[in-house]
């Protein structure tokens, strides 16, 4: 008799320590995205005044237009997009390629080899090649310009080659076999086939792809002089005013602007990303 | 079905034009990949290695003077004190971030795994962070942390007045600590969650048929065949713990002007932070690289010394999750 009832608070000791656990992390979480928030609409001198001003005492939504009106947000915003999605595009093919021919060409001698190649990529960070590569590309006059992220884009990237193959790999065969005995060829089966049957990796690789570009702060800062430098060099210095005092509230308001399309387009992709993710996990 | 038009026996010439045909294509497909990796991987690292041997500032290749491993030497004589320093710290670094940020994911991963209510919403939740960049995530913790102006310290300050504790200063490594694992929770409790779901469900079932209570499960199915994910997440969290440089770097200059350039607090001048210093701003290309080096053969030997760790603690039996497929 005694030993049930032990047993059955147990059991409600560690769902209601569960819980607990889970909204206090919960709640850190939170809680930066909402300060960062309340503080974009503060005034400067709230920000930095003793005692601290939970509220703001007036919401300043005029530092939501001085992002467009006093700093070159939207210039530096645009020119980062651009090269966001036109970076992630290519990577998106070119590593789909590459997945492809891990995913279906095993005989093929070399390829384990090569394989093994991407996983240890997969593990060691970029920052090793970063700064050898970046004495290369100013030896070739090509740092402040983004010939390098095309290069980077063109040649594929381990991580994405990994999330490709599993996705190929767990693909049905019969429908490229059928297309074979068609006579159709391997690039056609490739562009016809598989890519339109898989949306969800070409989205999961397209988000972070950008998101490298958009939210990378060490490769323009190393490779890029201030006048075409990239968005996230920008944020990470607090704007100035045209009479050359910091604006820190608007900076603020304008790192809200910043993340808010990543944010965005994660709550719509979520349920790919976090599935892809779980699923093809170490699977290798 | 699958394997019908492939094992009807074929002619051998048939076969091995067939053998070609595929090789051909697979190099085709990888071509994009391959190139970068011979001109943007090998070459790279091959100069880089040539010019750690070279006095080279960057600049002119007129001056340029070879030094052997006179770059080398330097790190552990004349530059020895800052070298040492900055590796410590380095270590801290990674014994501070690293079993908080495992214990952590693997904590949330084991319940969200469980039938908990808004189980999605929390891994989404969760997950956030992962998709903010350094910058913005810096900006947010600088808000919070600050030592005369953020939320914590005022919150402090309600229990004890004057509360001003220098969470991106004096303890910036602390600081620095809560903002990696805020950034990386998410991340790794993916991975974890997807190990915890390949475990199999019968073995769990026959346990708890047999009695076994949770953490009799836990002890001993859970915890053992998760031992290879805790040992993947080990070595690529090591690795990147070793090359942290972005998070030190923005801290130093968040929320400043542009005007103000600055180094990162002494707590967090890591051995990278040394590193990139000596490159773009005392324009050592050749002693950086070689720093660069010693870095990498440091880090190959602690991997190699988990990977040989593994057969003390890693579960390698029939279970286990990860191997070739």
């Amino acid at each position: 008799m005694k030993l049930p009832s032990r047993d059955l608070l147990v059991k409600r000791l560690t769902r209601v320590s569960a819980y607990t656990i889970l909204y206090i992390v919960a709640l850190i979480i939170i809680l930066p995205v909402i300060w960062l928030f309340v503080s974009s609409i503060k005034k400067d001198i709230e920000i930095y005044s003793w005692p601290i001003h939970f509220w703001p005492t007036v919401p300043q939504w005029s530092n939501y237009v001085a992002i467009f009106t006093m700093t070159p947000f939207v210039k530096v915003a645009w020119r980062t997009f651009l090269l966001g999605i036109s970076t992630a595009a290519i990577s998106a093919i070119t590593s789909a390629m590459a997945g492809y021919a891990f995913a279906r060409y095993q005989d093929v001698k070399g390829s384990k080899r090569l394989f093994q190649v991407i996983i240890v990529m997969l593990i060691v960070p970029g920052i090793v090649f970063l700064i050898p590569q970046f004495i290369v590309f100013a030896r070739l006059h090509l740092t402040n310009t983004f010939w390098p992220w095309y290069l980077w884009a063109f040649s594929a990237n381990a991580f994405y080659i990994f999330l490709y193959r599993q996705f190929f790999l767990g693909f049905p065969k019969e429908l490229e076999e059928a297309a074979e005995i068609d006579g159709c060829g391997p690039f056609r089966i490739f562009w016809q086939i598989l890519l339109p049957n898989s949306k969800p990796v070409i989205a999961t690789v397209l988000i972070f792809a950008f998101n490298s570009v958009w939210g990378d702060y060490l490769t323009p800062s190393i490779y890029l002089s201030s006048n075409v430098t990239l968005l996230a060099v920008k944020m990470a210095t607090a704007f100035v005013n045209p009479q050359g005092k910091t604006i820190f509230a608007v900076s603020l308001a304008a790192t809200v602007i910043y993340v808010l399309p990543l944010v965005i387009v994660f709550f719509f992709a979520q349920k790919y990303i976090l599935k892809g993710l779980i699923t093809s996990g170490l699977k290798g | 079905m699958a394997e019908v038009s492939i094992s009807t026996p074929l002619p051998k010439a048939h076969a091995s034009k067939r053998a070609r045909y595929r090789t051909t294509t697979f190099y085709m497909f990888l071509l994009p990949w391959l190139l970068g990796l011979i001109f943007l991987t090998i070459i790279p690292l091959l100069l880089g290695f040539l010019t750690s041997l070279t006095n080279y500032d960057g600049l002119n290749l007129e001056n340029i003077k070879f030094v052997g491993t006179g770059n080398y030497a330097r790190a552990f004589t004349r530059d020895s004190e800052m070298v040492n320093f900055s590796f410590w710290r380095t270590v801290i670094w990674g014994a501070l971030n690293l079993p908080l940020w495992l214990g952590l994911s693997f904590l949330m991963a084991l319940i969200l795994n469980q039938e908990v209510k808004g189980k999605g919403f929390f891994r989404t939740l969760y997950y956030l962070p992962s998709v903010m960049p350094a910058v913005a995530a810096v900006q947010m913790w600088k808000i919070i942390l600050d030592k005369n102006n953020g939320l914590l310290n005022a919150l402090l300050s309600l229990y004890q007045p004057g509360t001003a504790i220098g969470f991106l200063s004096t303890y910036a490594l602390q600081g620095m600590t809560l903002i990696a694992v805020w950034s990386g929770l998410g991340a790794g409790m993916v991975i974890f969650l997807a190990g915890l779901q390949n475990i199999p469900e019968e073995l769990v079932e026959a346990a708890k048929i047999d009695g076994a209570n949770g953490w009799q499960i836990f002890r001993h199915i859970t915890f053992p065949l998760m031992t290879p994910v805790i040992f993947f997440q080990l070595v690529v969290g090591l690795i990147g713990s070793f090359q942290q440089l972005t998070l030190p770097l923005v801290l130093g200059v968040v929320g400043l002007s542009q005007s103000q350039a600055s180094v990162p607090p002494r707590s967090i001048y890591l051995y990278m932070i040394h590193t990139y210093q000596q490159i773009f701003v005392n324009q050592r290309y050749g002693y950086g690289i070689a720093l660069l080096w010693l870095l990498t053969i440091g880090v190959v030997a602690l991997t190699l010394l988990l990977f040989w760790s593994q057969k003390f603690w890693v579960y390698q039996g029939d279970y286990a999750q990860g191997g070739e497929s």
